[in-house]
């Protein structure tokens, strides 16, 4: 495993942090959404991060090389819907109001969501400058050359 | 002391160095990964032994989870005070590998110019 493999989990960490900053943005964006494809309001959605390991052909291409590095990058494996139960309020004109006048609304916490997008560019932040630091090696090594 | 020559040192150094630093950074990746535990290298340790390795067939370094850190909720326990300080640290000792491979081949070139 070189440097740039190094690169790589930094990659897969990036991509991670942005599609968890995405849903963020999506339950930001339908915090007042009671009117969804599936019917009912819409539903909070959290990501799920596991370590990854790397694939197997790469496993077995470092296997030759007698280096198989200790490589773990991070995946989103699903995004899960949040159980939790609607909010129901008193809106008697609305459309999706039911009988007695409630409409259910998705039960999402601003102040829970922004806490969560800034814990996700804060990680963005850090691995982007990992990538920087490996860049700097990459480019060190290249000097070698000159 | 070893009698390698000094640029197969010092390869096996920057293969080290660049191991752990790819450790480091396989923990920052995994920041938010629930029960994701941080893991190193014992570097002096593996320093010492490829120093006296005398194979051209180097295995990769072992690596172990480092205990002491406090624990998240989720099981997850990386400190990014650490990994920062290390991914420092590691920068530089690879920067110091870099530039003594430099310094090597500038004394080869001084023989071949006969000191010029």
């Amino acid at each position: 495993m070189g440097l740039f493999d190094t690169l790589e989990v930094s990659g897969s960490a990036l991509s991670a942090e942005r599609q968890r900053a995405e849903v963020v943005a999506t339950n930001l964006a339908n915090a007042e959404t009671t009117h969804t494809a599936e019917g009912g309001p819409f539903h909070r959605k959290e990501v799920v991060f596991s370590s990854q390991q790397p694939s197997p052909f790469r496993l077995m291409f470092a296997g030759l090389n007698h280096n198989s590095g200790p490589v773990a990058g991070v995946r989103i494996t699903q995004v899960v819907d949040d159980p939790t139960p609607p909010v129901m309020r008193y809106e008697p004109g609305h459309p999706d109001a039911n009988k007695d006048g409630y409409v259910a609304y998705p039960a999402i916490n601003p102040v829970q969501e922004m806490v969560d997008l800034m814990g996700a560019v804060r990680a963005y932040q850090l691995n982007a400058s990992a990538v920087t630091a490996t860049k700097q090696m990459i480019q060190q090594s290249l000097d070698i050359l000159k | 002391m070893s009698t390698m020559p000094i640029l197969q040192l010092l390869e096996r150094y920057l293969t080290l160095t660049s191991d752990r630093n790819q450790v480091i950074i396989s923990n920052m990746s995994n920041v938010d990964t629930p029960g994701y535990h941080t893991r190193d290298i014992d570097f002096q340790a593996e320093l010492r032994r490829l120093m006296n390795a005398s194979t051209t067939v180097q295995s990769s370094p072992a690596l172990k989870t480092v205990s002491g850190l406090i624990e998240r909720p989720d099981g997850n326990n990386v400190n990014l005070d650490r990994e920062g300080m290390l991914l420092a640290e590691t920068q530089l000792q690879y920067q110091l590998g870099v530039q003594l491979v430099k310094t090597e081949f500038h004394r080869l070139l001084t023989a071949i110019n006969e000191g010029k």
